[in-house]
């Protein structure tokens, strides 16, 4: 047995040294502390009465520290102890350059990492094992996994059967241009190695496409602002990432859940390589591929490696595969698949470049500025199809809620979409936006606070069905600031109220969610997952409780889900219950999308 | 005359900002050079936390002291 000396060289600050003490009896060490306030010589005196194999020392105040622990290196050597013990420095006065110049054999800055100090004692290299998911353990897990889809909530069942048969009837044969290049898609990845083959897709394709998405391919003209990444900085992003690294912990401090998501779309491709390895580094769990709105509003994707200056980077199969290439074999993967015109090309070239789960809602796609409802109908299905296809869940964001529709009407949509995943065979994920919306600023619902409004938003679906949760997206939507660390801050707390709620997946901002006039920095990355990491380790494994407030709350919005799919399903037309309003009205701040009116046949 | 806008920082700037980088001796050389570069005196690392590809930094630059002569005081006599 090693014995081990534990010295404060400090007048108070001992909490460390009583740890380590703690901590190295447990791991079998015979571990001796002095109390605050000892000083060099006494350390010496003791170590070599107790013949100690190491000496760890502390110091928390700054003041004279050069000069105490140089003291207490000269006296070891001195008296012969540093022959056969080791001198191990710590503390928040400490760093690696003071420990490194007086001459000690180890020194401890930042976070106690238990494995460090027994490797020093023991003489050895370091094994990090931060975290106990790192990667060699961590599997890419599955969202879906372990849930029935179960309706506990027959009424709510049997509305969502009426409903999403009639929508699937009603789309039966109809097709859009966006379906048709999806199908001629898939032909041309199944036929890559021909050159010919590849022509004479290429030409069938751009029959479906607009003109300047023909103007890309015939003549190679790139939309404003767009130009192709060069090979050397693609060659470069390799050169800075394929290093070995050290095994990244997980945000969690206990459990294996909730799933931590960000999103990623800076606009190029190889800023969102850094940005992705930066957060993966940081704990993030998965990543979400945002593009550009225009890429949703043309009939036609490009192709080949594109940047641009903008929000969102450009899909292509080719920017997807070198995003994915870069991830962390346990990272998910989310490539957003209801982009406008190309929703159903959207989910065939993520699944080619390896998506491991799809966005699809239908009606929050299909209003605000948004696709057509009809058009988009007919592609999200189609999409659902491919979801299914594939084996990919797809997850429902809500996020209406922000355009002013009061949550029972988003939930009711989310519903339909579940109910038309599981149709079709799809796994689907719902998405309850936790956040601070108009409808909730104009109606006073979160006047008093923030915590019953968002418990019950969670704690209704556990009455409906036996579904995962993935509460987004991200959380704490409208509660941001500029200020970082307030942005942090409503994150974590958001973030950590979907943990006490047992929440399978949480969507985080960066503390740059409410800064508008650039980009995400990685720094603002940083700050909101240490906050959050911070909050989850505050908590632990806490659950929360609904206070009886929070229970009226989701008893209404139980309620009041149940009437809004009475309603839809009393249309008897989902398509036109979007038009109308049924869910989310003119008044509530919500209009039918018109990108694509017009355009589905059969 | 126009006041210097330096003057006005009560008492220190902080640079908040992520480097890319191989090591967390490497984050340091950078941190102290970075101040440097923006020609900020005695700058010093708040905070730093390096991990794999890059380091999380804030680095200081106390431009007026408790018991300095504070630049801000005289600035608001002149006006």
């Amino acid at each position: 047995m090693k014995t081990v000396l534990l010295a404060p060289l400090d007048p108070v600050h001992d909490n460390a040294i009583k740890l380590i003490q703690r901590r190295l009896a447990e791991a079998g060490y015979e571990a001796i502390s002095m109390p605050p306030g000892t000083t060099p010589e006494e350390v010496v005196q003791k170590a070599l009465v107790h013949n100690a194999d190491t000496i760890l020392v502390s110091r928390t105040l700054g003041y004279k520290v050069g000069e105490i622990l140089s003291q207490l290196v000269d006296l070891a050597e001195a008296a012969g102890v540093r022959d056969q013990t080791r001198l191990g420095v710590g503390g928040m006065a400490i760093t690696k350059e003071i420990g490194t110049e007086l001459g000690f054999d180890g020194c401890f800055v930042g976070e106690l990492k238990m494995e460090e100090v027994i490797a020093f004692i023991e003489n050895r290299a370091s094994i990090s094992t931060d975290g106990a998911d790192s990667p060699n353990l961590r599997k890419k897990p599955d969202i879906t996994g372990g849930y029935t889809y179960e309706f506990f909530d027959p009424v709510i069942e049997k509305l969502l059967d009426q409903i999403s048969t009639q929508a699937i009837d009603w789309v039966g044969t109809k097709t859009t241009d966006g379906i048709e290049r999806a199908k001629i898609r898939t032909a041309m990845l199944e036929n890559e190695g021909s050159a010919s083959e590849r022509e004479k897709l290429l030409e069938q394709y751009l029959r479906y496409c607009d003109a300047d998405i023909q103007a890309f391919y015939r003549s190679r003209h790139l939309p404003s602002g767009v130009r192709w990444l060069e090979q050397s900085e693609i060659d470069g992003v390799s050169n800075l990432f394929n290093t070995s690294h050290e095994n990244f912990g997980s945000l969690r401090h206990v459990g294996s859940k909730p799933l931590f998501f960000s999103q990623y779309g800076t606009g190029c491709p190889v800023m969102d390589v850094l940005h992705i390895k930066v957060a993966e580094a940081w704990g993030i769990d998965g990543v979400f591929h945002f593009d550009p709105s225009w890429n949703a509003q043309r009939e036609g994707l490009l192709e080949g490696y594109l940047t641009h200056e903008h929000d969102g980077t450009i899909i292509t199969l080719e920017n997807l595969k070198f995003i994915h290439h870069f991830l962390e074999p346990y990272t998910l993967w989310n490539v957003r698949g209801h982009r406008g015109l190309n929703t159903p090309e959207t989910q065939v070239l993520g699944h080619a470049a390896g998506a491991d789960l799809f966005k699809i809602n239908i009606p929050y796609g299909s209003t605000g500025g948004g696709t057509d409802p009809a058009r988009l109908t007919v592609d999200g299905i189609y999409s659902l199809m491919l979801a299914s296809q594939y084996g990919i869940p797809f997850d429902i964001p809500g996020n209406d809620e922000l355009s002013g529709v009061p949550p029972y009407k988003t939930f009711a949509g989310i519903l339909i979409m579940m109910a038309l995943g599981l149709k079709l065979g799809a796994r689907p994920i719902p998405k309850p936006l936790l956040c601070y919306s108009p409808y909730m600023t104009i109606y006073g619902r979160m006047d008093d606070n923030m915590i019953d409004m968002n418990l019950a938003k969670l704690a209704v679906w556990r009455d409906i069905v036996d579904t995962p949760l993935w509460p987004g997206e991200p959380v704490g939507f409208m509660t941001h600031t500029p200020d970082r660390v307030q942005s942090a801050l409503q994150t974590s707390l958001h973030a950590t109220l979907a943990s006490t709620m047992g929440a399978d997946a949480v969507t985080i901002a960066s503390s740059d969610e409410a800064y508008s006039k650039g980009p995400i920095s990685v720094q603002a990355r940083v700050d909101t997952l240490r906050a959050v990491k911070d909050q989850l380790r505050f908590q632990g494994s806490v659950k929360a409780t609904l206070s009886p407030e929070a229970e009226l709350i989701k008893e209404e919005i139980h309620e009041k889900i149940t009437e809004t799919l009475q309603a839809v399903a009393e249309r008897g037309d989902f398509v036109a219950s979007i038009y109308e309003g049924l869910l989310g009205s003119k008044e509530d701040g919500l209009y039918p999308g018109r990108v694509g009116a017009g355009t589905v046949r059969g | 005359m126009m006041t210097k806008a330096l003057d006005r920082v009560v008492d220190a700037i902080d640079i908040e900002t992520f480097l890319y980088c191989k090591s967390e001796d490497e984050a340091k050389e950078l941190a102290e050079s970075l101040a440097n570069e923006l020609h900020l005196p005695h700058g010093d690392i708040v905070f730093l936390e390096f991990k794999a590809w890059g380091a999380r930094v804030r680095i200081r630059s106390y431009i007026h002291h408790p018991g300095d002569h504070y630049r801000w005081m005289e600035t608001q006599e002149e006006k």
